[in-house]
């Protein structure tokens, strides 16, 4: 019954946030060409990358593109669900952080669903495309290998999650939210390429300081059969300890909040 | 002049008032570099090249065009079309000041804070990645390459502020926005070289105003061009900059025949 109206709300916040969206269909139409040229033109500079050195780091064309998908693919869908967290900062200063509170429903939830971004919707669709596509010139693919990279796909969304929660919580103790949000994004860039290019220490901090690499990196190489069970063990232990620190964290933020301006 | 300087210096003291959020940038550039940096160290090991790179001058291009970038790229001229659609144009307009001057001196302001900090961030860089730099030691290249840097920030200037002139006419000025800086990421040459792109591809950048914002100044720098090519390459840019600069002179005296001061 809870869930039924946790997903009213969320599908009523959603069809306001894509009204206000579409207010200006030309600026929506172009958001998202502009996003669909972001993602073909890194796609154009890997393929070129490769075509120049013949392998990236040993991995084949279709691997890198795999590995690219899948990291457009993770970095979607928490844009698409909880693109409220960019809007959050204005609640905090403007004090309408406060209705959050006083409403009788999460105010995580409303904090981090309170809209989903449509415009991503093609965004979603392409990275889904793309992974089939690249999956299959890749070859010899088991079903375990799907199994798992799905598995591991909805592990990054929890630490996808764990990092958007952080974010807010940082937002109501000092109302810094946009920069903090952006830093996450830049560092998840990171993960366009498979994390074991970068050097040590560097992939060294993008595995266990940032979990970049079992964000992105961890899934497309359990389909590929190149991830042992070690790590996938590992993966979920991340996510869960994250996860939970973030909700003490979210709860600390709570506390500690003094209701900005209202 | 001295207006002009007040308005350049307000607004680097407005930069350090929200130092967080400039540092946050800061780092954020830090981050965007050191991707590429690394990138392109595990692509091209040493003795391999890319075209006319080897791994040091491919190096010294990623880190150039950080440095590059604070200079041409760095801007404050964004908020024109925002001032237009809040109206807020006209307090200019009213004023014995004129409006280019005043965002190309708030540009300089911004710009004099970027290179500051990323000279610093490169020397830091540089202590800890000991990068196998290429070093230009022919004065003619050093000279001509801060003239195409130069070139390239009046470029840009242009560019941006026409787009901001986007306001008279719609609202919405930040998705055209978000389109430039993704063509502009890709096509001046920010992600790499762009004479590493197929040969007849690369014939047809060479005319576009892009090419002259980050690539052609590296290129000059790192010796890669003889004299010729480099003057060849000047007089193209500063044949855009003058047709930008008349487009934006044009669409400004349009733009103000429509101008209603909607939002005061």
């Amino acid at each position: 019954m809870k869930i039924k109206k946790y997903l009213k709300v969320w599908f009523l916040l959603t069809i306001n946030v894509s009204q206000i969206a579409f207010l200006s269909r030309f600026g929506a139409i172009l958001f998202i060409f502009g996003k669909i040229l972001r993602f073909s033109f890194f796609l154009i500079f890997l393929i070129l990358l490769q075509a120049k050195t013949q392998s990236i780091a040993g991995y084949s064309l279709w691997q890198i593109i795999f590995f690219f998908a899948t990291f457009n693919l993770v970095d979607t869908i928490p844009q698409f669900f909880w693109r409220e967290v960019y809007r959050f900062r204005s609640y905090v200063i403007s004090g309408n952080f406060d209705y959050f509170l006083t409403k009788p429903f999460s105010p995580l939830f409303r904090s981090l669903f309170g809209g989903s971004d449509i415009l991503d919707i093609p965004m979603l669709f392409l990275s889904i495309i793309l992974i089939v596509i690249s999956a299959t010139k890749i070859g010899d693919i088991s079903v375990m290998g799907v199994l798992f990279y799905s598995i591991l796909i909805f592990n990054a969304y929890l630490i996808a999650l764990a990092l958007h929660i952080i974010t807010i919580s940082v937002g109501v103790l000092t109302t810094e939210v946009d920069n903090t949000i952006m830093l996450y994004r830049d560092l998840t860039q990171m993960g366009r390429i498979p994390v074991d290019i970068y050097r040590r220490p560097l992939s060294w901090i993008l595995t266990f300081m940032i979990p970049v690499a079992i964000m992105m990196t961890f899934p497309a190489k359990v389909l590929m059969g190149l991830l042992s069970w070690q790590w996938i063990i590992f993966a979920f232990l991340i996510s869960g300890v994250l996860l939970l620190l973030s909700l003490k964290f979210w709860q600390f933020a709570l506390k500690n909040y003094s209701s900005v301006s209202s | 002049m001295k207006k002009y300087l007040l308005v350049a210096k307000n607004t680097w003291d407005e930069t350090v008032t929200y130092r967080l959020n400039f540092v946050m940038w800061r780092v954020r550039v830090v981050l965007q570099l050191l991707t590429m940096y690394f990138l392109w160290l595990a692509v091209l090991p040493p003795n391999t090249t890319v075209g006319p790179y080897n791994q040091s001058l491919i190096l010294t291009y990623i880190l150039g065009t950080s440095l590059i970038s604070s200079l041409v790229l760095s801007s404050r001229s964004y908020g024109v079309g925002d001032e237009i659609n809040q109206g807020n144009l006209s307090n200019f307009l009213i004023r014995p000041i004129n409006y280019f001057l005043y965002q190309f001196a708030r540009d300089l302001g911004d710009k004099a804070m970027n290179i500051v900090f990323s000279a610093v961030e490169l020397t830091i860089l540089f202590l800890i990645l000991r990068p196998p730099l290429f070093i230009q030691e022919n004065p003619t290249y050093l000279i001509l390459g801060i003239c195409s840097a130069a070139i390239a920030m009046i470029m840009y200037f242009f560019i941006n502020f026409l787009l901001g002139l986007i306001g008279f006419w719609s609202p919405e000025v930040w998705a055209p926005r978000f389109i430039f800086i993704t063509v502009l990421t890709f096509f001046a040459g920010g992600l790499f070289p762009l004479d590493i792109l197929p040969k007849n591809l690369f014939l047809i950048f060479k005319f576009l105003p892009f090419t002259y914002l980050l690539y052609f100044p590296l290129k000059i720098y790192l010796g890669q061009l003889a004299i010729p090519e480099v003057l060849q390459g000047l007089f193209i840019s500063l044949v855009w900059a003058i047709l930008l600069y008349l487009a934006m002179k044009t669409v400004w005296e349009l733009g103000l025949k429509i101008y209603t001061a909607q939002g005061r």
